[in-house]
C-alpha cells in the first residue's frame, strides 16, 4: 500500500463521515458553475435586463463563494478534531508531522477534486433545466445550451483553489502537542465555562431595546435606524448565547424541583453542554439564517409589489401632452399605428385636464369633465355618474385615499374662472394611474367645466390633455412606443423633464421590467438560501459527530444504569431540538422585527402588505427544517445505537 | 439462604465472522448477602458472565434467575426498569458523568424513577458521610481524584438500595490506597446492609476481600474457593489457584497491608 492509496482508502472507507460536507460541497459547486453558465452565455447581451441578470448572478456567486470558504473552514476544523485520536495513533506509530500534513493534504484534494468534478458534472447536467427557469423568469427568446471552457475555467479555478488553500492550511487545526493528548483526546474538553452576569442581561437588554426600536419605528427614523439597528441586534444576539442562555440555565439549575425531575436532570444537563459548546456556531446560524429570511422574505414580497401594479395601472397607455405640444398629433397617431401593428384591441378616451387654484385651499387643482371620465369608466366596465350643475366631487390620486376623500364636504370657488361649486364625496373607480392626473383632482359637471372653458377664454391657462388608451391584453404592449418611451428617458437623464411638452408612461413595459428583475432576484436568492440551509445543517452534524464517541459512552453506561429505549430517545430529543430549533427561533424572532420596521417602508412606498409572502416563506423554511431535522436525527440516533445495542 | 442469583449451564457463543463460545455450560450460584468475586485470566468470559447477570447480554443456551426474575422473559424496556430498581453497577473506567456535579451522580437513578426532592436529599445525606463526600458534593468529576470519583460511583449504585451491586473490575484504575478505601468501603455496605456482591477482578488483593472467589478459564468453571479466618492466607490460596489457571496475571505486586 503507498502512501497515496493509504489516503485515498482512508477517505473511501470513512464515506459516511464524509458524506455531508461532500454532499454541502457538490451543491455549493453547482450553484455556483450554474450562476457562471449564465454568466458566460453568449446570448446575453447588453439590453438592460440580461445586465442586471448578469449582475444579480456575479453578485451571487460572490457571496457564495465568501459562504464556502467559511464553511469549508469550519467544516475542516470540525472534522480534523474529531479525528485526533487516529492522528494520535499515526503519530505514535512512527508518522513526520510532515508526512501527516501531507495525508491531510492528499486527503482534503482528494474531497476536493472529487466534489469539483460532481458539482461540475451536475452543473452541466441541469444546466439545460436551469435555463428555462431563468428564461421563463426573464423572458428572453430562447437560451440554448452551449458548450464554452469558460463556466468551467471559472468554477474549477475558484473551488481548486479553494480547496488547495484550505489543505494547507487544514493542519494547522490539529493540536500538536503531546501525542498522548490526541490520543486521548476527548479529555481536553472542559465542563467549567465562565458566565459573566453582566454580558447575560447587556445581551437581553440589547435584543429588547432593538426589538422596541424596530416595532415603534417611524417613517423618519427608519434610514437611521438601518445603521443602528443591526449591530445592536447582532451584539445582543452574540451576549444571548454565550451568556444570557447559561445564566438561565444556571437559575433553573437550582431549582430541584424542576431540575431533579425523571430524566430532565440528564435532558437538561445535557443540553447547557451542548448550548455551551456550541453557543458561537449558534450565533453563526443564528446571523446567517436572518439574513436570508430577510432576504428571501424582501424579494417575496418585491414581487408581491409586481402584483399589485395592475391595480396602480388600470391604464395600457398613458400619453399626456402640453397645449404647446406639436408631435401630439404624430405621437398619438404612431401610437395608435403600433397596436394595429400588433394587433392589440385597444380604446382611446382624450380627456381634458384644465389647472385651476381654490378658494378654500389656496392650491392648485385638476379638474375634470364628468363626461369624459364617464366615457373612459364605460371603456373600463364601471357604470357612470351623475354630477348636477354646481356639484362636484374628489377624484382620489390613490386607492386608500379614497376613504378619507369621501367623507369631506367642501364648498369653494374656483378662482380663476369664478365657478361656484360643493365638493360632496370623492370618485369611487380607479381609472388612473396614481398620481397621473394630479395630486388634487376634482370632477366637475359639464355644464359647470363649459362655464369654466367660457370664462377662461382668452386667458392663459395651463391645461393638458390626456390620452388614455385601454389595452385589454395590456402586458404584451412593452414594445408599443418605444421611441417616445426612450426620447423621454433621454431628455430626463440630460436635462430637467421640465422642458419636455409631453409624458409618456407604458406599464406594460415598466411591469415586465420589475416583475423580470423581482422574479430573478427571488430565483438567485432562493438558490443561495438553499446552499445557506444546507450549509448550515451540516455544521450542526459535523458539530454532533465530533462528539459521537462520547456520547456512545454516556449513553452505554446510562443504558446500563436502567435508561429505557423511550427515555434515551426523548432525552437525544431534547438534546437535538434546541440545536436545530433554537437559532432558527431566534433568527425568525429577529426577522420578524425586522420585516415589522420593512413594513414601514413598505407601506410609505407602495402601500403593500407583506405579511403573506412573509409567512410563506416562513413556513416554507421551518417545513425544510424539520425534515433536515428528523434525517439528522436518524442518522445520529443510528450511530448512538449501532455500539449501545452490542453491550 | 435465598439464592439471589442462579446461573444453570450458560453457554454463551458469539457469532460473526468468527464464532466464539465465550462461556459453555457454566452454572454458578450467589446467596443473598454474599461477596463473590470473579477471577480468570484476559478472554476468559468473566465480563461476559457479569453481563449476563446485569441482563445487558442474553446466554444462547441456559437458564437465568436474578432475584427470581428470568431476565429473558422480560421486554427491553422492563429490564431497564429492573435494573435501575434493583441493581446496582460499578465500573472500571468509573463512567460518571461529567457534566453532572458529585451529588448529581449519586441521585440520578432516583431521578429516573421519578422520587420526590425531599426523599432523594434524605438518602443523599445518609450516604455521604460513609462515602466521606461531605465537601465534594458540589464538584465536578474532574476536580476529583480516583479514589473520590470511584466513590461516588459507589454511591450511584447504592442510593436506590439495590439487593446486588455488579462491579467489573471496580479498584483496576485506582492506587493502592484508593483501592484499599474502596474495597473497605464495599465490605462494609457488605456485611451492614446485606447486599450482595458479584466483583469481577484480577487483583488477587482485592479478591481476599470477598467470602468467596469462583475461577474460571475459556468460559469454563475451574475452581472455587471460600475465605477462611485471616485474609492473609486466603490471598495466598487465591495465588495458588491462579499460578495453576496459568495466563497473564500480575500477581507480582503485594501490596497486602
Amino acid at each position: 500500500m503507498t502512501f497515496r492509496q493509504f489516503a485515498y482508502r482512508n477517505v473511501v472507507r470513512n464515506r459516511r463521515i464524509y458524506a455531508a460536507f461532500f454532499m454541502a460541497s457538490v451543491f455549493s459547486v453547482m450553484v455556483f458553475f450554474l450562476y457562471s453558465m449564465l454568466l458566460f452565455h453568449p446570448a446575453i447581451e447588453d439590453r438592460f435586463v440580461q445586465e442586471f441578470a448578469v449582475l444579480g448572478m456575479g453578485i451571487a456567486e460572490l457571496i457564495l463563494y465568501v459562504f464556502t470558504v467559511f464553511f469549508l473552514f469550519y467544516s475542516m476544523r470540525a472534522f480534523l478534531q474529531a479525528r485526533s485520536k487516529e492522528f494520535g495513533v499515526l503519530l505514535h506509530l512512527g508518522m513526520e508531522k510532515r508526512q501527516l500534513n501531507r495525508l491531510i493534504f492528499m486527503e482534503t484534494m482528494l474531497i476536493g477534486v472529487g466534489s469539483i468534478g460532481m458539482g461540475t458534472g451536475l452543473g452541466f447536467v441541469f444546466s439545460k433545466f436551469f435555463f428555462m427557469i431563468v428564461r421563463e423568469i426573464v423572458m428572453l427568446p430562447t437560451l440554448p445550451l452551449y458548450l464554452s471552457w469558460q463556466p468551467f475555467a471559472l468554477t474549477i479555478g475558484a473551488f481548486l483553489s479553494l480547496f488547495i488553500l484550505i489543505s494547507f492550511i487544514a493542519p494547522v487545526f490539529i493540536k500538536t502537542g503531546k501525542v498522548i493528548d490526541l490520543i486521548r483526546g476527548e479529555n481536553e474538553e472542559t465542563y467549567e465555562y465562565p458566565v459573566s452576569r453582566v454580558r447575560g442581561y447587556l445581551g437581553v437588554l440589547l435584543l429588547v431595546i432593538s426589538y422596541a426600536l424596530a416595532t415603534l419605528t417611524s417613517n423618519e427614523l427608519v434610514i437611521r435606524l438601518f445603521i443602528l439597528l443591526p449591530p445592536l441586534a447582532t451584539l445582543g444576539t452574540y451576549y444571548f448565547f454565550t451568556d444570557t442562555v447559561p445564566l438561565f440555565m444556571q437559575k433553573l439549575k437550582l431549582s430541584r424541583k424542576v431540575y431533579w425531575k425523571n430524566y430532565r436532570l440528564l435532558s437538561i444537563s445535557f443540553g447547557m453542554i451542548r448550548l455551551r459548546e456550541n453557543a458561537r456556531m449558534f450565533f453563526i446560524v443564528t446571523i446567517v439564517s436572518t439574513i436570508a429570511f430577510m432576504s428571501v422574505g424582501t424579494l417575496a414580497s418585491l414581487t408581491s409589489f409586481a402584483s399589485q401594479y395592475r391595480e396602480m395601472n388600470p391604464l395600457g397607455l398613458v400619453y399626456i401632452s402640453t397645449l404647446q405640444n406639436e408631435q401630439e398629433d404624430k405621437h398619438i397617431a404612431q401610437l395608435e399605428e403600433e397596436l394595429k401593428e400588433e394587433g392589440l384591441a385597444y380604446s382611446l378616451t382624450k380627456l381634458q385636464i384644465i389647472t385651476q387654484h381654490s378658494s378654500f385651499s389656496e392650491s392648485a387643482v385638476s379638474i375634470l369633465n364628468h363626461k369624459d371620465v364617464n366615457q373612459l369608466a364605460g371603456e373600463l366596465g364601471y357604470p357612470p355618474i351623475h354630477l348636477e350643475k354646481g356639484e362636484a366631487l374628489f377624484l382620489p390620486p390613490t386607492n386608500s385615499s379614497y376613504q378619507n376623500l369621501n367623507e369631506r364636504i367642501v364648498i369653494t370657488k374656483l378662482k380663476e374662472s369664478d365657478v361656484d361649486l360643493k365638493i360632496d364625496g370623492a370618485y369611487p373607480y380607479h381609472l388612473f394611474p396614481s398620481y397621473s392626473v394630479g395630486r388634487n383632482v376634482i370632477i366637475l359637471n359639464s355644464l359647470d367645466y363649459r362655464q369654466v372653458q367660457l370664462n377662461l377664454m382668452g386667458k392663459e391657462t395651463s391645461a393638458l390633455n390626456y390620452y388614455a388608451f385601454h389595452v385589454p391584453q395590456w402586458q404584451k404592449t412593452k414594445e408599443i412606443g418605444l421611441s417616445i418611451h426612450d426620447t423621454v428617458a433621454e431628455t430626463f437623464l440630460i436635462e430637467s423633464s421640465g422642458n419636455l411638452e409631453y409624458a409618456f408612461d407604458n406599464p406594460g413595459l415598466s411591469y415586465s421590467i420589475i416583475r423580470m428583475t423581482f422574479s430573478l432576484l427571488l430565483f438567485i436568492g432562493l438558490l443561495l438560501a438553499g446552499v445557506f440551509f444546507l450549509a448550515t445543517g451540516s455544521f450542526i452534524y459535523f458539530q454532533l459527530y465530533t462528539t459521537l464517541e462520547q456520547d456512545r459512552k454516556r449513553f452505554e453506561t446510562l443504558r446500563r444504569l436502567g435508561l429505557t429505549e423511550l427515555e434515551l430517545k426523548k432525552i437525544i430529543n431534547r438534546q437535538l431540538i434546541p440545536q436545530f430549533f433554537f437559532p432558527w427561533g431566534v433568527a425568525l424572532l429577529h426577522s420578524s422585527f425586522a420585516f415589522l420596521s420593512l413594513q414601514v417602508i413598505w407601506d410609505a412606498l407602495a402601500e403593500i402588505s407583506i405579511v403573506k409572502e412573509l409567512s410563506i416563506v416562513l413556513i416554507g423554511f421551518t417545513i425544510l427544517q424539520l425534515m433536515y431535522f428528523h434525517l439528522i436525527r436518524w442518522r445520529y440516533l443510528v450511530h448512538i445505537r449501532g455500539t449501545v445495542q452490542k453491550v | 439462604m435465598k439464592q439471589i442469583v442462579k446461573l444453570t449451564e450458560i453457554t454463551k457463543i458469539y457469532e460473526s465472522k468468527v464464532m466464539k463460545r465465550a462461556l459453555n455450560r457454566l452454572s454458578f450460584n450467589a446467596e443473598e448477602g454474599e461477596f463473590i468475586a470473579i477471577m480468570g485470566p484476559s478472554g476468559s468470559g468473566k465480563t461476559t458472565l457479569l453481563n449476563m447477570i446485569s441482563t445487558v447480554d442474553m446466554p444462547t443456551y441456559g437458564e437465568i434467575l436474578i432475584d427470581g426474575i428470568e431476565p429473558a422473559k422480560l421486554s427491553k424496556n422492563e429490564l431497564a426498569l429492573f435494573r435501575r430498581r434493583h441493581l446496582g453497577f460499578v465500573f472500571q473506567e468509573i463512567n460518571l458523568l461529567n457534566m453532572l456535579t458529585v451529588e448529581e451522580n449519586i441521585v440520578l437513578p432516583l431521578t429516573l424513577d421519578g422520587m420526590s426532592v425531599e426523599e432523594m436529599e434524605k438518602r443523599v445525606a445518609e450516604l455521604i458521610c460513609k462515602l466521606e463526600l461531605k465537601e465534594l458534593l458540589n464538584k465536578l468529576p474532574d476536580e476529583l481524584s480516583g479514589g473520590q470519583a470511584q466513590r461516588t460511583a459507589i454511591g450511584r449504585a447504592l442510593i436506590h438500595r439495590p439487593k446486588l451491586i455488579l462491579a467489573d473490575e471496580p479498584t483496576g484504575n485506582l492506587d493502592s490506597k484508593s483501592a484499599k478505601d474502596v474495597l473497605e468501603l464495599l465490605t462494609e455496605v457488605n456485611e451492614n446492609e446485606k447486599t450482595t456482591i458479584v466483583m469481577v477482578t484480577h487483583d488477587p488483593i482485592a479478591a481476599s476481600y470477598c467470602d468467596r472467589v469462583l475461577f474460571i478459564k475459556d468460559g469454563e468453571f475451574f475452581n472455587e474457593i471460600y475465605k477462611d479466618e485471616r485474609r492473609q492466607t486466603f490471598y495466598q490460596r487465591i495465588l495458588n489457584v491462579l499460578s495453576l489457571l496459568g495466563g497473564h496475571h500480575d500477581v507480582s505486586t503485594v501490596r497486602l497491608s
